[in-house]
């Protein structure tokens, strides 16, 4: 806690600062951050280099408890003079928020965290030259054109550092840091009016992990290229998926985005409370269905774990102080947890299970999720396959919606394959699928096992005003689901 | 809080220091405060201030952007190096036509003093007004009320020398009782004629008659969009097919279909930041005017809009709709216009003989590019018209349709509109009736 900002006063100072400040402003908590960020984005786009660009972001957050009521104040210079500014204007911001308050807010219990924590990263990649970044995304690039109707082609890499300073006003001190990094490829090819697009190793975003450049590396995007690229160009001539009710099988990339919108964000207290109902929405899921409530079948266990190592969901404490754990959300279908701030937990009788996250120096911590898993199974994928014997197997979401309680969902995939005499048959184009959360996942009947299980991690998680984008991350095989309605609208 | 005239001067300062061949500097900084309520209580109350300088070099044609909020003059200079650097190693683009030339400013007003001045303790009295009309009828309300100013400065080595002060006030209302909900909201430059207790009024008396909801088979029916719906589908449609990128793709509903009817007769669309009701920027952010573009009129399909790359690119003139460097999306319209007809919401109900009133969509996304095909679902406001009347309000719905071709379906507008969005992106939009619309589920 003795680096240095540019102004010449240690993040210490600066912390101590803004959390005395705010006591003799009236505060009776308060909570000091001061986060330094750097992002380097790439990208060559059809032929051309799109974005050869860096980012840096650094400054304060101040959160205070007063006369009951929260308020937040935030500033980009790092000065023990502008920490105490900055934590009186977030007294006086919550002195304004109690004009129109409820009960109290009150915080579960913590022991106050002290300490440090870093992220697993081998290779820096920001000491890999962008020489050597643009000649990997060139050959990729390169080799998706290779496909002549493969009309546009995309490679991106993009590396996030993080190190984050926090204190409070109960004695917490904590410092942590961590590198991000990611990547993918994505062909799309055009015909008479139609596109269609196939992507690696995910599509809106590609892959990433809490690494270094090894990740990236590893990846493989040039030998990954060709087969996405004849993917694509298939397409083109596959016939649409049939409107229908099928057994499908859903691959563990768009398992984790289904795990993310139908359980991720159904289970976050804050929504479950209304505190997020007029943006995000609610949720169909109440604070007292916690172990009561069937969420779907025996197969569906889920679990929220922020200590999964190289997971965007990952970390030493969350933004409340609250060290990293795992919690069962679902237990062989039943509910058995919610994600939890240190305000909402006590509302289902708990302390925090440490899902508080803030998007930066400038924006409050929120009820976010970490590493929001679904357990795998027992099943090898070919097994499925055949067990399934007529059916749907679709790979890489394209599109996703969900109503305002999370019940009513609608995904298309980029791809799909008919399922005959237990084997994958001929392709689809654009297959979707539509169901009811609690329905769909009672459908849940096979999941496959840890061979086929891998953590995908996912950083556009949008919540809350303004904005803010959460890198989280979801462990999921291929799943099966039985009679699940597929080719809405055709 | 930086005036628009020490932007401009920054963004000089740091032209100056970028060794490139050309360079580019945007400085954007923001001073804004939101007050977030939920279940009748002030839930959330934040304040921030940021400002950020990004760099593009030019090396010849290889082009390089760096970005940073630390404005100390090493921080600045490191962050023009970096710029330069990423040029460097860039491979050249010979389609890069040169940073734009300066244009004359097109001078307006797009600040309010009411802004500034509406602190913590005038946010919360709004807030308690919202509230209000809500927790007498036993309902609770959750919502926002934001301020914002932005300073937007741009200089680049050819004399492109721009600056001005934006500013917004913007408040929503969602109230909700056990069964129904109802929405409003309110978007302005400034907070003179900002009424709190009309839209926390319009939203209970929504959430009322939106009670105890009922059941609609799936099926293609007439429908009645409020502003807040079709805002949501004019967006999308300038997301996804109004940019000279997709357009020279063939990824937009524009591409080969230029001087053809693609949409109803009555439907006209344009981008125009610089008409006296409009809000944000009147200059994009390569620091070029923007210009006021139709793009639909009486249904045929004019043009997209361009920035500077993607207008010498497509043989378009430079409309002056660039984002941010460096800029993956291509052009984008942030002012859309739908404009008005010259009947009633009333008159547009009285039309339907037996349809769907839609008050708002809610996590729309898009299944297929071209025809714009969304899926999402309604919210807070449903309601069946039987014999052009509001009869019974129904469960929220999903629909899955073609942006496109519910606009070739559209039979009437109203004269009112509304803005709905930001400040720096608001779309002005009136209700529109459309003869067939597709709803593919329900929620329960």
């Amino acid at each position: 806690m003795d680096e240095l900002t540019r102004w010449g006063d240690s993040l210490k100072e600066v912390i101590e600062a803004a959390l005395e400040a705010a006591r003799l402003a009236g505060a009776d908590y308060a909570d000091a951050r001061v986060v330094d960020s750097s992002r380097e984005e790439l990208e060559v786009a059809s032929g051309r280099v799109e974005a050869v660009e860096r980012s840096d972001s650094f400054g304060l957050g101040v959160r205070v408890l007063a006369q009951g009521a929260w308020g937040f104040s935030a500033s980009r210079e790092v000065t023990v003079a502008e920490a105490v500014r900055v934590a009186r204007r977030a007294v006086g911001i919550a002195k304004a928020s109690a004009l129109v308050s409820g009960e109290p807010v009150r915080l579960s219990a913590l022991e106050a965290a002290r300490g440090t924590w870093a992220g697993p990263c081998e290779i820096d990649p920001f000491t890999v030259p962008l020489e050597d970044k643009l000649a990997l995304l060139t050959a990729a690039e390169e080799a998706l054109r290779a496909e002549p109707k493969v009309t546009v082609t995309k490679a991106h890499c993009g590396f996030y550092r993080e190190r984050k300073w926090f204190g409070s006003s109960e004695g917490a001190f904590t410092e942590q840091s961590w590198f991000e990094s990611g990547a993918g490829i994505v062909a799309l090819a055009i015909e008479d009016g139609e596109v269609v697009t196939r992507s690696y190793p995910n599509s809106h975003g590609g892959g990433w992990k809490q690494a270094g450049y090894e990740y990236v590396r590893d990846l493989d995007l040039v030998g990954n290229a060709a087969r996405v690229a004849a993917q694509a160009a298939e397409l083109l001539t596959a016939p649409e998926c049939e409107s229908g009710t099928v057994d499908l099988i859903i691959d563990g990339s768009q398992m984790g985005l289904q795990v993310h919108e139908s359980i991720g964000h159904p289970t976050e207290l804050d929504r479950v409370l209304g505190e997020e109902a007029a943006f995000a929405g609610t949720s169909w899921v109440k604070a007292q269905d916690v172990g009561t409530l069937v969420y779907g079948s025996e197969h569906v266990t889920v679990t929220a774990d922020s200590t999964v190592d190289g997971s965007l969901g990952s970390f030493g404490w969350d933004d409340e102080g609250v060290p990293a754990q795992r919690d069962e959300i679902v237990s062989r279908g039943i509910l058995t947890g919610l994600l939890t701030s240190r305000e909402t937990a006590g509302t289902i009788g708990r302390t925090s299970n440490g899902c508080m996250r803030a998007d930066g120096w400038n924006r409050i911590p929120l009820v976010r999720m970490t590493t929001v898993s679904l357990e795998p199974g027992t099943w090898d994928f070919d097994d499925l396959v055949a067990d399934t014997g007529e059916g749907l197997y679709i790979e890489t979401n394209n599109s996703w919606s969900i109503d305002d309680k999370r019940l009513n969902f609608q995904f298309a995939c980029e791809v799909g394959w008919e399922i005959k005499g237990g084997k994958l048959g001929r392709m689809v184009k654009m297959p979707n699928y539509t169901g009811m959360t609690p329905e769909f996942w009672a459908s849940c009947d096979a999941v496959c096992s840890a061979d086929h299980w891998q953590v995908w991690g996912l950083n556009n998680c949008g919540k809350g005003e303004p904005m803010q984008v959460a890198h989280v991350a979801h462990g999921a095989a291929p799943t099966r689901f039985r009679g699940v309605s597929v080719g809405v609208g055709r | 809080m930086m005036t628009p005239e020490a932007a401009r001067e920054l963004a000089r300062k740091v032209v100056a220091l970028t060794h490139a061949d050309e360079a580019e500097v945007l400085v954007a900084a923001e001073s804004s405060a939101l007050t977030r309520f939920a279940n009748n209580r002030i839930n959330q109350n934040v304040a921030e201030d940021n400002a950020l300088v990004n760099v593009r070099a030019v090396m010849g044609t290889r082009i390089g952007v760096a970005s940073t909020n630390r404005l100390d003059d090493a921080s600045l200079a490191a962050c023009c190096e970096a710029a330069v650097a990423a040029a460097r190693i860039a491979p050249e683009d010979p389609s890069f036509p040169g940073l734009p030339l300066p244009e004359p400013v097109i001078e307006a007003v797009r600040a309010s003093a009411s802004v500034r001045e509406f602190d913590a303790e005038a946010r919360a009295r709004a807030v308690a007004a919202i509230i209000e009309p809500s927790r007498a009828r036993g309902l609770t309300a959750a919502g926002k009320v934001r301020v914002g100013t932005h300073v937007v400065a741009i200089a680049n080595s050819h004399g492109i020398d721009v600056g001005m002060e934006v500013t917004g006030v913007q408040a929503t209302v969602l109230s909700m009782g056990a069964t129904g909900s109802g929405w409003a909201s309110y978007l302005s430059q400034g907070t003179e004629e900002f009424d709190p207790a009309a839209i926390g009024e319009e939203a209970a008396d929504l959430a009322v008659r939106s009670a105890n909801p009922t059941d609609l088979d799936p099926g293609t029916y007439p429908v009645v969009l409020g502003p807040e719906a079709v805002a949501d589908i004019m967006d999308f449609l300038g997301f996804m097919g109004f940019s000279a990128k997709a357009y020279e793709e063939g990824r937009s509903f524009l591409s080969n279909e230029l001087e053809s009817q693609v949409m109803r007769e009555w439907v006209n669309i344009v981008d125009d930041a610089i008409s006296p009701h409009a809000m944000g920027l009147t200059f994009d952010y390569e620091g070029v005017p923007k210009m006021r573009v139709s793009l639909i009129e009486e249904g045929v399909a004019l043009r997209p809009v361009t920035d500077s790359y993607w207008a010498h690119k497509s043989g378009f003139i430079n409309s002056g709709h660039a984002l941010p460097a460096p800029n993956s999306f291509g052009p984008l319209p942030l002012n859309l216009e739908m404009m008005p007809g010259d009947e009633t919401l009333e008159q547009l109900i009285g039309r339907v003989k037996y349809g769907v009133y839609v008050t708002r969509f809610h996590y729309v996304n898009v299944e297929d590019p071209v025809p714009v095909t969304l899926t999402g679902m309604t919210r807070d406001g449903t309601f069946l018209i039987e014999d052009g009347k509001l009869t019974r309000p129904l469960k929220n719905l999903r629909f899955t349709q073609s942006a496109v071709e519910a606009l070739y379906e559209l039979e009437a507008l109203t004269t009112e509109r509304k803005f709905v969005g930001t400040e720096e992106g608001a779309t002005l939009v009136p209700g529109v009736m459309l003869s067939a619309f597709t709803f593919t589920g329900q929620t329960t």
